[in-house]
């Protein structure tokens, strides 16, 4: 029988603790990001724009009452003679604010005038639910024109109570509730296609240079260790290396500042290393039998390998182009200078934006940090990397290895 | 009978060590050839010269002259191309190409940039035919080349070879990777083609050489010692160590 050591045992539990804590430390991050996240987490999130907008228009005369059809919850108030419904809510800062439930399909609240200053001066505005109600400005019976609504302190209920004793209202200050990360995930999807169209084809040819044409060179080893060395290099360097070096390029295409274009031209000299050794592991696995049986049939050695070794290495290159689209989510601190940090909710090309990833350092930067949606952000980053690393884990599993 | 090969006085050279010794010797025509001898005797080595294969290994250098079709091909002007279109060569372990069998087979045509679907179809088919893979592969040409089984992936990466007709077929022990029915199968089928093309085998089977080859050269630490009649190379060997290699006292 075994002699009971004790030495043994308490390195033994040493190890089953620490391994422990690394998980349960993991698994403590994912709920809280899962807790504080959960309930900002909805599809709006990723249609609606993040800053608000602001609506002062002027409300069309109405003689009308308008009967409610359907019945309302008992937080929501419904005014008969405008045909307009409010609710007390809280906004993602947790103020109070008073927002619209419903709107009567008649009522004058679907034609607003614009009354703002500026291009879109006497256009139509419909009120719709969800705008944040500021004021509501009515005419009372001496005709002279009065406030309601949050503006004096008046909620839902006392809002509606005050406009019901009116015959006319005048003017209306909505608010779009804004918060939504619609700009950053389509500057996200651009940044993903500019580095990707920049890193991918100069990646992989290189890649097949040093592999294929290049093995026995004397340059190669050293270009290969380069390569390496450029994986350990922190991000923010190759961030600083961007404006430095990069913005006067960017600058030619007409971009002043931060934009996007800069920050693709960063993040693709930062991919550079990854994809080139990915693809390069993935050529090193097709078997030399091909290149000698495509030889022996008189083919070249151009031939060869783009007709043999590449579509052999296809799946590893794909799994490079994952593994990329990975690392280009999950970057922030080489973005912050080449692409900014103000959310543009309508991104474009050379101007700057933020990606997802840096959008949180925004919104949690500021006065009032926002945890709910920076939490809801990470939420959506991590599934989108996780959705990654599992195609990867099928690509690289489905390539049955036959030859 | 004519000569295909005539070889004169071949060194080659892996940076220092010498593997191959002053060799020399004349390969006929439309016969069957075998290269026998133990491991990294040199025979793989010469036969990969036959078609400057060679050139892909760094750090090889090769003296002397190979006469192909009356050109030394052992020279740097010479278009390797089109000395390979026309000396064909099959493999050790099959390796058909991760695509279908049609287009394994028309890979070498599709290299020359012939295109004509009619051509393309033909020779596919009698290469199919001649490789006697035509009736087990006609109705599934579009599937993967890896669903085949060993014997019939073999046999396929002849048909490739004899798609692009060529005059010589050269093959590195193309039956050790198989059981002894594909084997079988594919002696019968060099029996077959040497009416055809000039066949040059390395094998490292004295009863397969003795089977299906017409001459025999027996190779040792990168020398030819001796080559002849396959029929006298067995019974009466001029050599004390082909003696010694073909009764199983080494080796």
């Amino acid at each position: 029988m075994r002699k009971f050591n004790i030495k043994d045992l308490i390195l033994d539990g040493i190890t089953y603790l620490f391994s422990s804590v690394s998980l349960i430390l993991l698994v403590i991050i994912f709920i809280f990001i899962f807790q504080k996240g959960f309930s900002s987490l909805n599809l709006e999130l990723f249609t609606s724009p993040y800053w608000s907008e602001n609506y002062y228009a002027s409300i069309p005369a109405s003689n009308n009452t308008y009967l409610l059809k359907s019945t309302l919850d008992s937080n929501e108030y419904y005014s008969e003679k405008f045909g307009i419904a409010l609710k007390d809510d809280f906004n993602a800062r947790n103020e109070a604010i008073v927002v619209i439930s419903y709107v009567h399909p008649d009522s004058p609240f679907n034609e607003l005038t614009n009354s703002t200053s500026g291009a879109n001066e006497g256009q139509i505005i419909t009120a719709q639910e969800g705008m944040i109600v500021n004021k509501i400005s009515y005419i009372n019976s001496n005709g002279v024109t009065r406030s309601a609504g949050p503006v004096i302190k008046q909620m839902a209920e006392d809002t509606i109570n005050t406009i019901e004793k009116s015959d006319q209202l005048d003017s209306v200050f909505l608010q779009t509730q804004g918060g939504g990360i619609f700009g950053s995930l389509i500057a996200t999807i651009m940044l993903i296609l500019i580095s990707l169209l920049i890193s991918l084809p100069i990646g992989i040819m290189t890649a097949i240079y040093l592999n294929e044409y290049a093995k026995y060179n004397r340059f190669t080893p050293w270009i290969r260790s380069s390569i390496e060395l450029l994986t350990g290099v922190p991000s923010i360097v190759f961030g600083l290396m961007g404006v430095l070096v990069l913005f006067p390029i960017t600058s030619v295409f007409g971009a002043s500042g931060t934009s996007i274009l800069l920050g693709g031209l960063t993040l693709s000299i930062i991919l550079l290393p990854v994809i080139i050794r990915t693809t390069e592991e993935s050529l090193k696995v097709v078997p030399d039998s091909f290149r000698e049986a495509s030889h022996s049939l008189g083919a070249n050695h151009s031939q060869t390998i783009f007709k043999i070794i590449i579509p052999a290495a296809l799946p590893g290159i794909l799994t490079a182009t994952i593994l990329s689209i990975g690392r280009i989510i999950g970057e922030s601190a080489a973005l912050i200078y080449t692409m900014g940090t103000y959310i543009s909710d309508k991104p474009e090309l050379l101007k700057g934006a933020t990606s997802l990833a840096v959008q949180i350092w925004s919104i949690m930067n500021g006065d009032q940090p926002n945890f709910g949606l920076a939490s809801a952000i990470s939420i959506i980053i991590l599934v989108m990397v996780l959705v990654m690393n599992i195609g990867v884990k099928v690509l690289t599993r489905s390539k049955v290895k036959k030859w | 009978m004519e000569n295909s090969f005539s070889i004169n006085n071949l060194n080659l050279f892996y940076g220092d060590k010498q593997a191959l010794k002053n060799i020399s010797m004349d390969i006929s025509r439309y016969e069957v050839t075998a290269f026998i001898g133990p491991s990294g005797c040199g025979k793989s080595t010469l036969l990969r010269c036959l078609n400057r294969m060679n050139d892909l290994i760094p750090n090889v250098r090769i003296e002397g002259d190979i006469v192909f079709d009356q050109e030394n091909i052992n020279k740097d002007k010479i278009d390797v191309v089109q000395l390979r279109t026309r000396v064909g060569m099959v493999f050790q372990k099959p390796n058909p190409f991760p695509m279908s069998i049609y287009e394994n087979v028309v890979y070498g045509l599709r290299c020359q940039n012939i295109k004509d679907k009619n051509v393309l179809n033909k020779v596919c088919e009698n290469s199919l035919r001649k490789a006697a893979l035509w009736d087990e592969v006609k109705d599934r040409l579009n599937d993967n080349a890896y669903g085949l089984s060993g014997g019939q992936q073999q046999r396929l990466c002849i048909a490739r070879a004899i798609a692009m007709e060529p005059e010589v077929i050269l093959m590195d022990e193309p039956t050790s990777a198989l059981d002894p029915i594909a084997t079988a199968k594919i002696e019968e089928l060099i029996q077959e083609l040497k009416k055809d093309y000039t066949i040059i085998i390395v094998t490292h089977s004295m009863h397969q050489a003795a089977r299906i080859s017409d001459k025999t050269a027996f190779f040792l630490m990168g020398e030819v010692i001796e080559m002849g009649e396959t029929r006298n190379l067995f019974h009466v060997p001029k050599d004390k160590r082909t003696e010694d290699y073909i009764t199983g006292r080494f080796g």
